[in-house]
């Protein structure tokens, strides 16, 4: 036959198909097409996680903010780095249910003696080998260490990056303080004062653990 | 497979199991005490260990009966979302006698059967009987 009385054939066999049929087909194959690429990236890589619960408040979630915060939480530095650092805000499985995300700071590693709060029952505790202690920054409404202890590392999974949303939290984390340049009395500014109340929960923080230094993985 | 801390069960080295992901995960529930799992180990989050399941949650453990690791009296109420493991090799394993309860959280599977050495493949079935 001539080539193009089968071209034909083909084409046509197109249009007995419904437009509609026809263009869910082509989705549903784009979806398949793409979705081993957005798996490995969400799993290996980078994916956005919507932070609940007042426990990391006023860092993550404030009472201010009518949206809960999304955050984009790395993976790549946990699960294939191995790196952990004291102050950084992660992820892990919650040791006492399974199915349950939490999103903490990590205050200590391995060897740090932490002073720890209540309801823990010691006063101090020195994390052992291949833990990390846990702390939620508000201390009132946090399930953390200090009340299952310490957690092994390996239930840590991603490490958050950044705030996306809401659009006026982007970036909230790193974000320098913005003072107008001609006040005389810049320690009246509020945006100066919460700066201030940041460092000071950040030191209180760091006062409570005497960290050695770490050479190796953990 | 590697590491004595599963014999006679598991040899030292050498063999070749499958694990099973999936059951786990679809079924958490169907954990028993007995199953040989394989766990991210607790102490070392790069180090995977394949024990296996003495204690649920909510179970009292005796830590150890010997008394070598512990008093032979000493005895631990497993928290929630926890469970006690311990090598089929009690005298040459690092498991809850000397790291507790582990999270239930870390486990990543259950294993099956053994395929190799060939002359010794088996099936793992969970054969273990509560006494009254």
């Amino acid at each position: 036959m001539r080539p193009s009385a089968i071209l034909h054939r083909q084409t046509r066999s197109w249009h007995n198909f419904a437009p509609p049929l026809k263009s869910l087909v082509t989705s549903v194959r784009t979806y398949i097409y793409w979705f081993p690429t957005v798996f490995v990236v969400s799993y290996y890589f980078y994916y956005l996680k919507i932070v609940s619960g007042r426990s990391m408040q006023p860092t993550l979630n404030p009472d201010s903010s009518l949206w809960r915060d999304v955050g984009l939480f790395n993976r790549y530095a946990i699960h294939t780095k191995r790196d952990y650092h004291r102050g950084d805000i992660v992820a892990l499985c919650s040791p006492e249910d399974p199915n349950r995300v939490l999103v903490k700071r990590i205050i200590a590693l391995a060897g740090d003696r932490v002073k720890t709060l209540p309801p823990y029952p010691d006063p101090e505790i020195v994390v052992p080998q291949g833990q990390a202690w846990i702390e939620g920054d508000e201390p009132f409404h946090s399930d953390d260490s200090n009340r299952f202890g310490p957690v092994p590392l390996a239930l840590i999974e991603s490490r958050l990056v950044t705030v996306v949303w809401p659009p006026s939290r982007f970036g909230n984390l790193f974000r320098p303080i913005q003072i107008d340049k001609d006040t005389s009395t810049p320690h009246k500014h509020s945006a100066y004062r919460l700066a201030m109340a940041e460092l000071d929960r950040q030191r209180w923080r760091n006062a409570r653990v005497t960290a050695v230094p770490h050479n190796s993985l953990q | 497979m590697s590491g004595p801390s599963m014999l006679p069960t598991l040899a030292a080295s050498g063999e070749v199991v499958i694990e099973d992901r999936l059951s786990l995960r679809l079924n958490p529930a169907s954990l028993a005490r007995g199953d040989i799992i394989v766990v991210r180990s607790p102490i070392d989050p790069t180090a995977i260990v394949c024990k296996r399941v003495i204690g649920l949650p909510g179970d009292v453990i005796c830590v150890d009966p010997t008394g070598l690791k512990a008093p032979s009296t000493e005895h631990v109420l497993i928290p929630k979302g926890h469970i006690w493991i311990c090598g089929d090799n009690m005298a040459y394993s690092r498991d809850s006698r000397e790291y507790g309860p582990v999270p239930v959280a870390l486990i990543r599977s259950k294993l099956f059967a053994r395929i190799w050495p060939l002359k010794d493949r088996t099936i793992f079935w969970n054969s273990m009987r509560v006494l009254h």
